[in-house]
């Protein structure tokens, strides 16, 4: 008796699920693709722009036909940068959506979570994230990450650093993976006798950081290198600038946005900001900017819009490549519409199906970047930058090419 | 779909499990736990780590992860001996706090924000690939079942007269003899015993576990859980969880039809809408949905 | 421990001691915890911050619109969700105020995103002696949390409608019976928090940043110098958010600094454990 109303319960729980409507699945002829961002949570302020960048590209080449003469329904899903909520967004996207793909996802522990998810389903996902762990876990080829790995920028800001003269470092660390082995690729670079004390990180959402930044700036150091998100940056950079440091403040350009400018005022100059960039004057991240209705400020903006608009462009191109919705077809044609020389380069989606349904081999060259991708999906060597604010604005410093 | 419904069959059922715990220690006991969080991650990462790290068949992990639930949660027990359950509420929420800062914080151990990978799954090798998301829904149903049998035998049986009068007055329970301290501390880590089951079943499920997952919000859907399901009845908290985790997951839908709001303002609105659903709940009905029956005595 | 520790424990104590002295007080007429006040701290800073950059008003007319907003948003959310429950247990009550958190934070959020604002006022470099540094504004915000202290005390000891507060937080039958009429008590209460939550919001805002979360987390700092200084007692919620405040500063030179957040739980557990009525407090004679 107990028994059998264990189960009811059971059932009463199951077929409550089973009201939820079954015409979600996306018709035969569209092609079904999942966006997965972090539009609340740590990466809040990314998010959006994500979002935005995926309808866009969606929007645009489904006004021109489509591919594979069908269209393409876009499925987006709030990843809320919790791996907890992102898993059962992913089994919505996959399961009843039946999504070919899940891009847009951005913390490393979001990107990992689903994967086991995806793989099993044979779901394409393309990310931007940081984890070593990423191309480990990726037993099928499927994983495209568009985002150096985090101990490449902490490197190679490291070096442009090191090439203004400064010698001396402290330096603190958001406690998460990304922001983690930033710190580690950094060290590497100007060595741990640069180090005037030991490194340590801090948690997001302090209810103050006024401790961390009196023993981040105890030993006067001549710089201060702090790789963080937008959120806890500019708390911790108000409390530096309250308790009177006037060395160099150093991090990276996520934190150093147009909200951090706003919230800060003029105490934001000086700071001194890096992050990979798209190739000097590329025409993808100029088109990009039109899209997004943006001025050309010379500074980078929406960071993680631009992969998504890369993201959703090489997965549209590489389905028309493939010529079919098989999830490894696709997969390898990534690497043959992104990767190689001696194609014709296109900058835009609209451009690169128009080649493709000419018969040319194409390289898709994004707006965040050449997008080039190793053996291993993940993207190579970018062009970093590293600017100063000045008057409110970011003035280029010194550029590192690839 | 059938998919979908066999996932979502499964995340019920780990809340089904994590509910019934807390329903033993709240609902039957009136011991108050916040760190319900913190007993899955303790389970979760028991489990996990035992697995990959010491290699640990996942038959002895499993067990391992619920007797380590036991064991802390017998000493955080150990508190309600001075405590009123108001400040037990915030304490617990602490405890819960603090092991994730642990799990965050001792990464050489634990892999920390980097988020640990578990390959081993119970049975997999008897299984297909293709059916193993099913009988993972039967295996997790059974335990469900299974926690569902201890929770009512405990409510029927004598002990849990004792534990219903713990709740209503702990003095006068005492006054008869009944030795409070002991029984508090033996149904919470039976309770917690449970967290940490349904810990490790999360774990093997979802094969990687970070210490985001296990943020207080989750101890609060559970909380939310039991309230809306009826404090006290077993069978109301397992129809709470489901509501909880259909309202959760099924207001995702709206999205795929409703096209003015963006990811953003639609995931604002989907938890306006889980906080309305308990305030809602508790003004219809104010002991929840399948409130407890007030025991009789009736003589076989 | 240096000079500097002791002037930022001191920021961190002005900070938190209103809204503790204010979660004393609802806890003593409403009898529960109530986690909303994370919501309502919110509520104070986006107020104020669209009446400062939105609209353009100084920031100290801001602060008093928004002091007033969080005032009215506290009452009625007290009128639509908490009275219509009273006879639900404290527990009970305490998830409902953290489901009505949830709800205040997400229509927030509906509407003004998850970006980072902050004030319309710039930062200023500090003012120094011996090896410690504080800003203008800083002393501005000890100055006022005093100034609330000593306004509470005088209240609550030698107002007519302070001691009907502390009346009918001592026992609402017997104030009831004695002609003191509860609801006008507690909507009297509820709107003076909400002033104090609203002015946390703004304090909040210029020392970190203005989103979504920011009051959610200041909540346990708060608990935890109400719960240590005695629930109930103002003076004790200021004495409580000092030693909070010194022992998160103290935290970094024991322990990794990123367990501070476990620190405030930390001295809960202890202090509840050794002395449950806090450090100021009456013990509570059980029902």
């Amino acid at each position: 008796m107990k028994l059998s109303f264990t189960r009811r319960g059971l059932l009463a729980g199951s077929t409550a699920a089973l009201v939820t409507p079954s015409i979600l699945r996306a018709q035969p002829a569209e092609i079904a693709i999942g966006s997965l961002t972090p539009n609340t949570g740590g990466g809040g302020p990314f998010g959006p722009n994500i979002t935005a960048s995926h309808k866009r590209v969606v929007d645009a080449v489904n006004a021109s036909g489509g591919v594979l003469d069908q269209q393409i329904r876009l499925f987006q899903e709030n990843s809320e940068t919790n791996p907890e909520t992102a898993v059962r967004a992913a089994d919505k996207l996959i399961n009843v959506n039946q999504v070919l793909g899940i891009i847009g996802t951005w913390s490393s522990s979001v990107t990992l979570g689903i994967m086991p998810k995806c793989q099993s389903a044979n779901v394409i996902q393309m990310c931007t994230s940081s984890s070593a762990d990423i191309p480990v876990a990726d037993k099928k080829g499927l994983v495209f990450n568009f985002q150096p790995l985090s101990p490449i920028w902490g490197r190679a800001i490291a070096n442009l650093a090191k090439g203004r003269g400064i010698e001396k470092y402290a330096m603190m660390a958001l406690n998460n993976d990304f922001t983690r082995s930033m710190m580690d690729g950094f060290i590497e670079v100007v060595g741990k006798d640069a180090l005037v004390q030991e490194p340590f990180y801090y948690n997001a959402g302090q209810s103050s950081y006024r401790s961390e930044v009196t023993q981040l700036i105890s030993q006067n150091p001549e710089a201060v290198f702090i790789p963080s998100y937008v959120a806890d940056f500019t708390a911790v950079y108000k409390e530096i600038f309250r308790q009177g440091y006037e060395g160099t403040v150093i991090t990276t350009s996520l934190s150093t946005g147009n909200q951090f400018k706003d919230a800060v005022g003029a105490a934001a100059d000086g700071v001194i900001h890096g992050f990979p960039v798209p190739a000097i004057n590329s025409p993808a991240y100029k088109e990009y900017l039109g899209e997004a209705g943006l001025e050309d400020t010379g500074s980078v903006q929406h960071p993680f819009g631009t992969a998504g608009r890369d993201q959703m462009s090489t997965l549209l191109l590489a389905i028309e490549k493939a010529g079919s919705t098989d999830r490894a077809a696709i997969a390898k044609a990534v690497w043959d519409v992104t990767t190689g020389e001696g194609k014709e380069t296109v900058y835009n989606v609209a451009d690169g199906l128009a080649a493709l349904r000419a018969g040319k081999e194409i390289n898709y060259s994004g707006a965040s970047g050449s997008t080039e991708f190793d053996e291993e999906g993940m993207v190579l060597g970018r062009d970093f930058q590293l600017s100063e604010i000045k008057d409110g604005k970011d003035v280029v410093l010194e550029r590192l090419e690839f | 779909m059938s998919a979908y419904l066999i996932s979502m069959g499964t995340y019920i059922g780990f809340f089904m499990i994590l509910a019934l715990a807390l329903n033993l220690q709240w609902g039957i006991t009136g011991m108050v736990n916040f760190g319900v969080a913190g007993f899955y991650a303790l389970g979760a990462y028991a489990s996990g780590l035992l697995t990959t790290k010491l290699g640990v068949p996942v038959g002895l992990a499993i067990p391992a992860a619920c007797l380590v639930g036991m064991l802390v949660g017998g000493c955080v027990a150990l508190l309600s001996m001075r405590l009123r359950e108001d400040f037990l509420a915030i304490v617990t929420l602490g405890v819960g706090e603090v092991i994730r800062l642990i799990v965050l914080n001792e990464d050489r151990i634990t892999e920390g924000p980097r988020g640990l990978r578990i390959e081993a799954q119970p049975f997999r090798d008897f299984v297909s690939a293709e059916n193993y998301p099913l009988f993972y829904l039967f295996f997790v149903a059974v335990f469900v079942c299974l926690t569902f049998f201890v929770c009512e035998r405990i409510r029927k049986s004598p002990m849990g007269r004792t534990l219903r009068a713990i709740r209503e007055d702990d003095v006068v329970a005492g006054v008869l003899g009944k030795n409070v301290l002991r029984h508090r501390i033996q149904i919470f880590a039976v309770g917690t015993f449970f967290m940490g089951l349904a810990g490790a079943l999360y774990a093997h499920y979802t094969q990687n576990i970070s210490p985001e997952v296990f943020l207080p919000m989750v101890a609060m859907f559970i909380w939310m859980s039991v309230i809306v399901g009826g404090a006290g009845n077993n069978r109301g908290i397992l129809i709470g969880a489901g509501a909880v985790m259909v309202f959760l997951e099924g207001t995702r839908f709206i999205g795929d039809f409703v096209d003015i709001l963006d990811a953003e303002k639609m995931s604002a609105l989907r938890i306006i809408m889980i906080g309305l659903l308990l305030i809602v709940t508790l003004r219809i009905r104010p002991r929840g949905l399948l409130p407890e029956t007030k025991f009789q005595f009736k003589p076989n | 421990m240096s000079l500097q520790l002791l002037v930022n424990a001191l920021v961190n104590a002005a900070l938190i001691a209103p809204p503790a002295m204010a979660f004393s007080l609802l806890f003593g007429i409403l009898r529960f915890p109530n986690f909303a006040i994370g919501a309502y701290i919110t509520v104070g800073a986006f107020a104020a911050y669209s009446l400062n950059v939105s609209l353009g008003l100084p920031l100290v007319v801001a602060s008093g619109g928004a002091m007033i907003i969080t005032a009215v948003v506290v009452w009625l959310t007290h009128v639509v969700v908490f009275r219509p429950m009273q006879d639900q247990s404290p527990v009970t009550l305490l998830v409902v105020s953290i489901a009505a958190a949830f709800i205040i934070e997400n229509v927030i959020r509906l509407f003004y995103s998850a970006d980072v604002r902050g004030f319309n006022i710039p930062l200023e470099r500090p003012w120094k002696f011996m090896d410690a540094r504080i800003t203008r504004e800083q002393v501005e915000i000890i100055i006022f949390s005093g100034l609330i202290a000593v306004g509470l005390h005088f209240l609550l000891a030698h107002t007519r409608i302070g001691r009907a507060m502390r009346a009918v937080a001592d026992n609402p039958m017997l104030a009831a019976i004695r002609g003191v009429n509860a609801t006008w008590i507690t909507a009297f209460t509820t709107a003076l928090c909400g002033l104090l939550f609203g002015l946390t919001g703004v304090f909040a805002g210029l020392d970190l940043v203005i989103e979504p979360l920011v009051g959610w987390n200041l909540t346990i700092p708060i608990f935890a110098a109400a719960i240590l200084g005695g629930i109930g007692s103002p003076y004790g919620a200021m004495v409580g958010a000092i030693l909070v405040g010194l022992a998160e500063e103290a935290t970094f030179l024991i322990i990794p600094s990123t367990y501070k957040v476990g620190v405030g739980f930390a001295i809960i557990a202890v202090l509840l454990l050794v002395r449950p009525q806090g450090l100021f407090g009456t013990l509570e004679i059980k029902k």
